[in-house]
């Protein structure tokens, strides 16, 4: 086997991350990371989504029609989402609440499609599944961080728990209203690839066009 | 020439595999910012023109600077008058009162040095603040600071309202030259204007301190709205129960950011900016066209529950920020088009979107700042489209 | 492929150890044969639905009673009852869920108070009427909506629990306003659905200015007079009793709660009802 079981769980943390690297998943990025509470279950739905569903693809893998293969592997993807949605309404039905529709867009999410047709398609079940588990938590991690920022410096809390006094209950700080918005999350997503980048030079893609240069004469 | 003969004899321990080579861009930005740039281009074809960047940049500084005096006069005039109502308070009425000036807003001395007092805070905050980031840039990225940043600090001062706290001023121009600019490359390479980027952060990550009836004059317990404001509650009738003719908003003694409230100081700079050819006449005629026809329109339509519809076109000349933006941000060379017919269409469509956004959207009374922005990602579109009718309208004419 | 099919139609109906043969050569076959393709779309498909149902059927309770609690939660936070940790169910039987016929005020057993959905009521021409003259921007208006009594031990009147909607700047607020049992004083104001802009009119949610709602009076005159409850800048002629501060910086969502909470408690809206309150009737 060219991969080990650790280098699939930990390549996409910073190596090959869905969303730093391959910039996949970025929708539901902006709009769950607000607060880390939502983040977190988001990320663990995911990662349950993308686990189980290249498993369950792998173990079909060799008796999917290619024709067909991409609509089975929504259906595989689209149940377990659904699954996971009802789950979510039974046990965590604020979050739930909070979370709307971007659990139904878990189907949606390139990175899980993604992972079926490219890995889990060649490969055995518990690798796939292993695979499933090292992306989604890659992208929770990106998740987390964002969600870190943004309810740290948009509503100075993390998970709920005051960590700065806003000014409108007395405080001292004042919120910073861009961070609640989804865009920031797309300034704050650039400035982490920018850093993962810095940190990273291989992760550079090279450049579409050439700088033309004109000799003195 | 003492100071020339210094730079040339420190120059060597900057240069290439000199002592301090990795601070060349703070010697060439001190050094420039002294002398004219002695780079001069290698490569043909090129045009020779006794135009540069500096003088460029320099020209954009000179022809604010109606709108920076009569911007200090009336932050200065608004403030006093409030003070009469309510008192005076903080740091500044201290220094007034220690220099024996007083709060008299009928003397223009006291309120243009009462301008200063809160000008002069927010300009340097703003010049060290950005300045040091364009440094940090121009150092790693071994490119050289720019006369550029010198106008975005002055036109990012003068959109601000006078009350911004500093640390706020500080935290918008970081935002405006880091992702405004510097992440696309520098001066030149910035698809948006980074002033009006910092500007907008602002607005949108602490809007209690950026909109509203109780910012534009900081004295506690003031409150005054904008001539836009009232409109967009009230409708335009009820301007003059306000106390803002449409003189008043023409010259500008009238509750707005630092610097745009005066028209007739924009216009004075914009004609400065036409006849030294800084600025491109087509997109001042795009934008005011698009303006004129657009907001005429809706008076045509009119509306009832929306009184805004009613505003004629010279009244949305002289509130907000619309004749600043045109003068110093529309024309702006870098973020607009860079096609002729290109900017005809960018300038109009900023003059439609400045109406659109202060007539239609009720979140926003105020739409300039928005308005130039969406032109701005609009202007390498605008531009591929003029490019690619030429190149076929050719095509056709060849065959 | 015509070549496998009499290959998978031979083994129909074979004992159990052909059946067997029947699923190996089927799992062998290759992947892209009609017939195959056609079975695993549809065997897949059985399976999918399969599972999304059982879950959903297994967890419905579940989820209906969570719906019932949020709101539950809602209705005792406004009356002040709601804390960390207590037990919603039991807390909410304390209420009286009653379906009001608007026009008239009073209590209508038409319809079943614990399962009346309002929401639905409003969008069903049949319940509801079109509004012309709309201040709160809610185009219908329901004819009979639940309000939730509080009752003292001795079987007095506490609080009446009524709920309001409106358009603000982006969105409709949903939220409850719980009144004394003089029917005019305000005890809180809640909305429990709203998007309105963060740190801006979603400051609706603050308690520092829920808390400003706390022992306003809707009318003046002991409930007699006119209707004066106001949010905005500045106090209203009739006084800071009936004068909410406007949130600042969200002009739009603080005139659409001050056109909500007014229309809601005109004679369009509640009044009839809460006559009857200040009269002792209820």
């Amino acid at each position: 086997m060219a991969q080990t079981y650790r280098s699939m769980l930990v390549d996409p943390m910073v190596d090959n991350n869905p969303i730093t690297l391959q910039v996949l998943g970025i929708c539901s990025a902006l709009a769950v990371t607000s607060s880390l509470q939502v983040a977190l279950v988001m990320t663990i739905a995911v990662t349950m989504v993308t686990a189980f569903s290249s498993m369950f693809i792998s173990v079909l893998r060799s008796q999917i029609p290619s024709s067909i293969r991409i609509i089975v592997q929504m259906i595989v993807i689209a149940s377990l989402v659904i699954v996971v949605d009802q789950i979510l309404k039974a046990y965590a039905y604020e979050i739930s609440k909070t979370l709307s529709v971007f659990v139904g867009l878990i189907i949606t999410n390139c990175i899980v499609m993604g992972r079926a047709e490219a890995f889990a398609m060649k490969n055995p079940p518990f690798a796939s599944f292993v695979d499933g588990i090292g992306n989604g938590l890659g992208y929770g991690l990106i998740l987390m961080l964002v969600g870190t920022i943004r309810e740290l410096f948009g509503s100075g809390s993390l998970f709920g728990i005051t960590i700065f006094e806003t000014v409108n209950n007395g405080g001292w700080y004042v919120p910073n209203g861009l961070l609640l918005l989804p865009p920031s999350a797309f300034f704050v997503i650039g400035l982490l690839i920018w850093a993962f980048r810095t940190w990273k030079p291989e992760q550079v893609e090279e450049r579409e066009y050439r700088i033309q240069t004109v000799e003195a004469h | 020439m003492g100071l020339r003969s210094f730079f040339d004899r420190i120059e060597p321990s900057f240069e290439k595999g000199g002592k301090y080579e990795r601070y060349f861009p703070l010697y060439e930005m001190v050094e420039s910012f002294l002398f004219t740039p002695k780079t001069v281009t290698t490569a043909a074809p090129h045009a020779r023109s006794y135009i540069d960047m500096k003088r460029i940049m320099t020209y954009v500084v000179i022809a604010t600077i109606p709108c920076i005096l009569f911007g200090m006069y009336n932050t200065g005039l608004q403030t006093n008058l409030a003070i009469a109502e309510h008192g005076a308070s903080g740091w500044r009425a201290s220094i007034i009162e220690a220099l024996g000036i007083g709060f008299d807003a009928a003397n223009p001395l006291a309120n243009i040095l009462h301008g200063l007092l809160y000008f002069l805070p927010i300009y340097v905050v703003t010049l060290v603040a950005g300045g040091l980031w364009e440094v940090l840039f121009a150092t790693i990225r071994r490119h050289e600071v720019n006369e550029g940043f010198l106008v975005t600090s002055m036109l990012y001062t003068l959109i601000l309202p006078a009350s911004t706290p500093l640390w706020q001023v500080a935290l918008g121009i970081s935002f405006g030259v880091v992702i405004g600019k510097e992440v696309f490359g520098g001066t030149g390479k910035n698809f948006l204007n980074p002033a009006l980027v910092g500007r907008a952060f602002l607005y949108f990550a602490y809007p209690a301190y950026m909109s509203g009836d109780t910012i534009w004059t900081p004295v506690d317990g003031f409150s005054g709205a904008t001539a836009l404001a009232v409109t967009a509650s009230e409708g335009l009738a009820a301007l003059p129960a306000h106390g803002i003719t449409w003189m008043d908003a023409f010259v500008g003694t009238i509750q707005g950011s630092f610097g745009e409230t005066s028209t007739i100081a924009c216009l004075l700079g914009l004609g400065f900016l036409l006849l030294t050819r800084i600025a491109n006449y087509r997109m001042v005629l795009g934008c005011l066209l698009g303006m004129i026809a657009f907001s005429s329109l809706l008076n045509l339509i009119g509306s009832d529950s929306n009184p805004a519809f009613a505003m004629p076109w010279y009244w949305h000349l002289v509130v907000g920020g619309y004749a600043f933006g045109l003068v110093f941000m529309v024309t702006e060379p870098v973020s607009g088009s860079h096609t002729n017919l290109g900017r005809y269409i960018y300038g109009a469509l900023i003059g439609f979107m400045v109406v659109m956004i202060r007539v239609v959207n009720p979140a926003f009374p105020e739409g300039m700042m928005l308005a130039i922005l969406f032109g701005n990602v609009f202007a390498p579109l605008i531009d591929y489209f003029v490019v690619q009718a030429n190149i076929r309208r050719r095509a056709r004419r060849h065959v | 492929m015509s070549d496998q099919d009499p290959n998978l139609s031979a083994s129909t109906g074979g004992t159990p150890g052909a059946r067997k043969g029947f699923l190996r050569r089927f799992l062998d076959a290759p992947a892209d044969n009609t017939a195959k393709t056609i079975v695993v779309a549809v065997g897949l498909c059985l399976v999918a639905s399969m599972v999304v149902s059982a879950a959903a059927v297994s967890l419905r309770p579940l989820q209906e009673r969570n719906a019932a609690l949020d709101k539950q939660v809602n209705i005792l936070q406004v009356a002040g009852l709601y804390e960390e940790g207590i037990d919603v169910a039991e807390a909410f039987t304390a209420f009286e869920p009653h379906v009001l016929e608007l026009a008239t005020g009073t209590f209508t057993e038409a319809y079943d108070a614990a399962s009346f959905d309002d929401r639905a009521a409003a969008d069903d021409a049949s319940l509801s009427t079109a509004l012309t003259d709309d201040p709160a921007s809610i185009g219908r208006q329901a004819n009979f909506v639940t309000v939730y009594l509080l009752r003292n031990d001795d079987g007095s009147l506490d609080k009446v629990i009524l709920p309001v909607y409106g358009y603000g700047l982006w969105s409709t607020l949903y939220g409850f306003m719980a009144l004394e049992e003089d029917g005019n004083t305000i005890y809180g104001l809640q909305f429990y659905d709203h998007a309105e802009t963060p740190g801006l009119g979603a400051e609706v949610d603050n308690p520092r200015w829920k808390a400003l709602w706390r022992d306003k009076k809707l009318r003046t005159e002991e409930g007699q007079g006119e209707l004066a409850i106001t949010v905005a800048k500045t106090p209203p002629a009739a006084g800071r009793d009936y004068y909410v501060d406007a949130l600042s910086g969200a002009t739009l969502t603080s005139r659409g709660v001050d056109n909500l909470v007014r229309f809601w408690m005109s004679d369009r809206g509640f009044e009839p009802f809460l006559e009857r309150v200040r009269a002792g009737d209820i």
